[in-house]
């Protein structure tokens, strides 16, 4: 097992007419979805990076996208305080979701796909029935926009971050509050998400830093710097599929890679020429996708060997 | 005769209500019974009812009546005379009792008078609810034209302006004739040419004393008032007095999953739009204000009724259909709805209103020495305000330039990689081909079961009428046993059961209708659907033919026809004998062709709605192909490659 890995630039997808807020694989390993600031939301082929169709409908940016597990169906969470649900084979919106009275930031599938989750800049967290559409649940969660919100793998728990710098764990059945995650300074989360085996928590906080919490027992184990993050809510994520790495984009338009147990960096990708908003990993291979702001407008497809 | 439109009068029993049959019914009428299920009028002195078929007054007649007292009362007090409304010619005047005929007043005239409280009392059996709506539905009900009180030549009945919850009678507005044919009501109504959707009284008209605030004006001076055409204003039918809803026939539309079934029971004639306007919100008065009407200066404003001809929710179909309901209910509903509506609408129109001021702005900021050069080609031209171009040639021509430039390179581009899309694709339709196949030779098959069922059929009826004991047998045992028919519930003999029930289900059947809009367009298939075309709901019955109870009845049996049903043996094993009783007297195989034809029919209807099926998936990928690298999907998007030898990131080679 190497101890770095050798990202290379395969694919530049051209497109989107406007900034891309973000890219997603599905869980089949098919498509890559990518929402943007132009209203619409893109398929491409995740292998050939060929584009597929276009989804239309929503009226204002859309902010988050996400994949069911059957990769059928994708939610979107837009700025017009709507969620729409899409059928990707029709490219039919099949549903839309209202009920948040600001815009809605992000937003995500339980592993069963029967329910989306939803956090908003009004300050709350949503539950919503994919079959009707309705919402179950509303959580007062945070008395600050809601910057992510994700389900653990077996759906039974909600991890939420907040610009408040509150980090709060729910029970997905009940919609109580079952821990919250506070550290020192209070600075804003602009990320938030599980770890694959559920364990453990990727926190990113507007000061540059990204952390893996063991939630259980409230310790903070692991800090990643190095990149830089004030202003903008980047995704970031696990790479399991050849070495252990921690992926993010980044604000001076690089896309960073960490050991995850050493915690250096061991690789820094470069191409785009705007801030990193969204880098996603792909759930077999090692192939990573990135997608930049409104200076770049593109989504970069890099592949490596281990 | 003073109607306050709110609660109905409950008919005063007086001093009848002896109870005859111990109920407590309350009785009325010269008969002294309590039926109360025909049409009535009250007189207006005693308070009694009377039958309209006793008394000999039809609801025609009493339609013309605005005060109408009883014999004795009019025998005992010689003041009390039955008044009628008013119209234009006397001739009727002079009849009090007979036939007078509702004067037409203008074709159209949908139902009677706005009486409110003749219409109370006509209780012609329509229940609390319409006498509730007919009462809170009055008042803005047009009333009769008041006639300008000039003596009558003929009688000596005083001309008297009718009276009713929103018309004193007295007023200056009340005793106007004519509409002004200026005021926002006025331009709606159809006889100025207005779309019909506010339907008030001429402003002018509307009585100071009772009318709503909202509909009135103080006049700061009169516009001039035209004379009204004789066309009236068409009226609103009451919803007791709608047609009947079409045919007991459609009373329930079930859907299909196949045909589209018609949701179409015909949406309820125009219900009244209700009397209570969008807004409870009594708008400022303003001297001012009436000339502002005529003007139509609150045509884009908030006011609710003064909307565009699209958006106007409480006369949308829905909300109609809604209003018609609703108003049997309680008013505070209809209020929130209506509130909720209005303020719907108002924030579209308010959006629209925005929207309409953007762009003006915009043309204007520009002024000729600003534009930017037309961007065709080789053109010099300054461009167009709010464009690119100076005119379409130009936009086109550019457009054309695009395309022929870069095309190429994207489809060069598109081509240098396999599509792994492409190839899921191309799999795909060669499974769907296949299963096509195989669904097309079911089809045959089933087509030659068809076939050989009419065959039998045939067979069996050359076969000859033979009496047997064999009926009998097996019977005998259960005629102490009763079975319920499942569709009416009663109890029958086994012996007749199937008979029974089959007949007991096709009459329930033939009540509903199944349809949908689309007649069955299929080449090469004989008899499956039914298809008869329902004019009345505009749909073509989708049951099978063989088995439509609606549409086709059962042929009458000749006596000696054979029943001709093959008898089989542990149910699968067919003896290749047939029953030979008369068809009517059998009652093991009654109906036994139909059965069978409809299972084939039914088949061979699965099979149809598969190929549908795998058509309608043929389709998507077609589409789906086409659009993957169609003109405008190569034009807007593209794919760079960085490494020409990596086309595919699978790592494990081809799949």
């Amino acid at each position: 097992m190497s101890e770095k890995p050798n990202y290379a630039l395969k694919f530049t997808l051209v497109g989107h007419t406007d900034a891309v807020s973000s890219v997603k694989f599905s869980p089949n390993g098919e498509w890559l979805a990518s929402s943007s600031a132009d209203k619409v939301i893109i398929i491409w082929g995740a292998y050939d990076g060929k584009y597929e169709k276009t989804l239309y409908g929503h009226n204002l940016e859309i902010s988050d996208v996400a994949w069911s597990s059957d990769s059928s169906r994708l939610v979107s969470a837009s700025d017009d305080k709507t969620l729409k649900i899409w059928d990707v084979r029709s490219g039919k919106c099949l549903k839309t979701l209202k009920g948040h009275s600001n815009y809605v930031f992000c937003c995500n599938f339980n592993p069963p796909s029967n329910l989306i989750i939803s956090g908003s800049f009004d300050e709350s967290v949503k539950i919503w029935e994919v079959k009707t559409g309705k919402c179950l649940k509303t959580l007062s969660a945070h008395s600050d926009p809601v910057s992510a919100v994700h389900f653990n793998c077996s759906g039974s728990l909600i991890v939420s971050g907040s610009y408040d710098g509150v980090c709060r764990i729910w029970d997905a059945a009940s919609g109580q509050c079952l821990k919250t995650l506070v550290d020192d300074d209070n600075l804003p989360i602009s990320f938030v998400k599980f770890s694959p085996n559920g364990r453990y928590l990727l926190i990113a906080t507007l000061d540059n830093t990204l952390k893996l919490w063991d939630y259980s027992r409230g310790r903070c184990l692991k800090t990643y710097t190095g990149h830089k993050n004030e202003k903008y809510c980047i995704f970031a994520n696990f790479s399991v599929t050849g070495g252990k790495w921690i992926v993010s984009g980044s604000e001076d338009n690089l896309v960073y890679i960490w050991n995850l147990q050493t915690k250096e960096i061991v690789q820094k990708l470069q191409g785009h020429t705007d801030v990193v908003i969204s880098a996603a990993c792909h759930p077999t291979e090692n192939i990573i996708a990135s997608a930049a702001l409104g200076n770049d407008k593109t989504i970069k497809l890099w592949k490596s060997n281990y | 005769m003073e109607g306050d439109g709110s609660d109905p009068e409950p008919p005063d029993a007086g001093e009848d209500s002896k109870s005859e049959n111990g109920e407590n019914a309350p009785i009325y009428c010269i008969c002294r019974k309590p039926d109360i299920n025909c049409f009535m009028i009250g007189c207006d002195n005693c308070n009694e009812w009377f039958h309209g078929d006793c008394i000999r007054i039809t609801e025609k007649m009493a339609k013309a009546i605005r005060e109408w007292y009883c014999r004795e009362c009019r025998e005992k007090d010689p003041k009390l005379e039955i008044r009628y409304r008013h119209k234009k010619s006397r001739e009727r005047d002079s009849n009090e009792r007979d036939g007078s005929e509702p004067r037409d007043e203008g074709g159209g005239r949908k139902r009677p008078a706005p009486d409110p409280d003749l219409q109370r009392r006509a209780g012609s059996g329509t229940g609390v609810g319409a006498m509730l709506a007919r009462g809170s539905a009055s008042p803005h009900k047009s009333s009769p034209q008041p006639l300008v009180a000039t003596p009558s030549q003929h009688h000596q009945q005083q001309q008297q302006i009718k009276r009713s919850a929103r018309m004193c009678g007295e007023c200056e507005a009340c005793r106007r004739t004519e509409d002004c044919g200026h005021c926002d009501f006025c331009r709606d109504m159809k006889k100025f040419g207005g779309p019909n959707k506010i339907r008030q009284k001429c402003r002018l008209r509307q009585c100071q004393l009772r009318a709503r605030e909202s509909y009135k004006y103080f006049p700061s001076s009169l516009s001039p008032v035209t004379p009204s055409e004789s066309l009236p204003r068409p009226r609103r039918p009451l919803p007791t007095q709608q047609q009947p809803q079409p045919s007991q026939k459609l009373g329930r539309i079930r859907e299909d999953e196949g045909a589209v079934a018609s949701s179409a029971v015909k949406e309820p004639p125009e219900a009244m739009a209700t009397p209570e306007p969008l807004s409870d919100e009594d708008l400022p008065l303003d001297p001012d204000l009436y000339q502002d009407f005529c003007a139509g200066a609150f045509d884009d404003h908030g006011l609710p009724w003064m909307s565009d001809t699209e958006e106007s929710p409480f006369l949308d179909p829905a909300l109609r259909k809604r209003a018609v309901k609703v108003k049997h209910v309680k008013r505070r509903e209809k209020k929130s709805e209506k509130k909720k509506e209005e303020r719907y609408k108002r924030h579209r129109q308010k959006q629209k209103h925005k929207d309409k001021w953007k762009h003006p702005e915009r043309a204007d900021s520009k002024d000729p020495a600003s534009l930017p050069q037309c961007l065709g080609p080789g053109c010099v031209r300054p461009a167009q305000p709010g464009s690119k171009y100076c005119s379409d040639d130009c936009g086109m021509k550019l457009a054309a330039n695009r395309i022929y430039e870069i095309l190429p390179q994207r489809i060069q581009q598109w081509q240098q990689s396999p599509c792994i899309a492409e190839e899921h694709g191309k799999k795909l339709l060669e499974r769907i081909r296949r299963e096509q196949q195989s669904a097309r030779t079911r089809l045959q098959e089933m087509e030659r079961r068809f076939h050989e069922l009419e065959a039998i059929i045939l067979r069996a009826k050359q076969q000859a009428v033979r009496e047997d004991e064999e009926s009998n047998e097996g019977d005998s045992d259960d005629t102490d046993l009763q079975i319920f028919c499942v569709s009416c519930g009663h109890p029958i003999n086994p012996r007749v059961a199937l008979r029974h029930m089959e007949r007991c289900y096709a009459k329930y059947e033939s009540q509903t209708s199944f349809g949908s809009m689309y007649p069955t367009r299929i080449e090469g298939a004989t008899r499956l659907f039914c298809d008869v075309y329902n004019p009345q709901s505009k749909t073509y019955c989708k049951r099978l033919q063989v088995l439509c109870p609606e549409h086709s009845r059962d042929p009458k049996v000749p006596a000696d026809e054979v029943c001709g049903c093959p008898l089989v043996r542990d149910v699968f094993e067919l003896t290749g004998d047939f029953c030979r009783l008369p068809k009517r007297q059998c009652n093991r195989h009654y109906c036994w062709e139909k059965l069978r034809r409809a299972e084939v029919d039914l088949e061979r209807v699965r099979v149809w709605y598969k190929l549908d099926e795998l058509f309608e998936q043929e389709r998507n990928v077609r589409t789906a192909m086409t659009n993957r690298a169609g003109l405008l999907a190569l034009m807007l998007h593209q794919t760079i490659q960085h490494d020409p030898l990596t086309t595919d990131l699978r790592s494990s080679a081809d799949r």
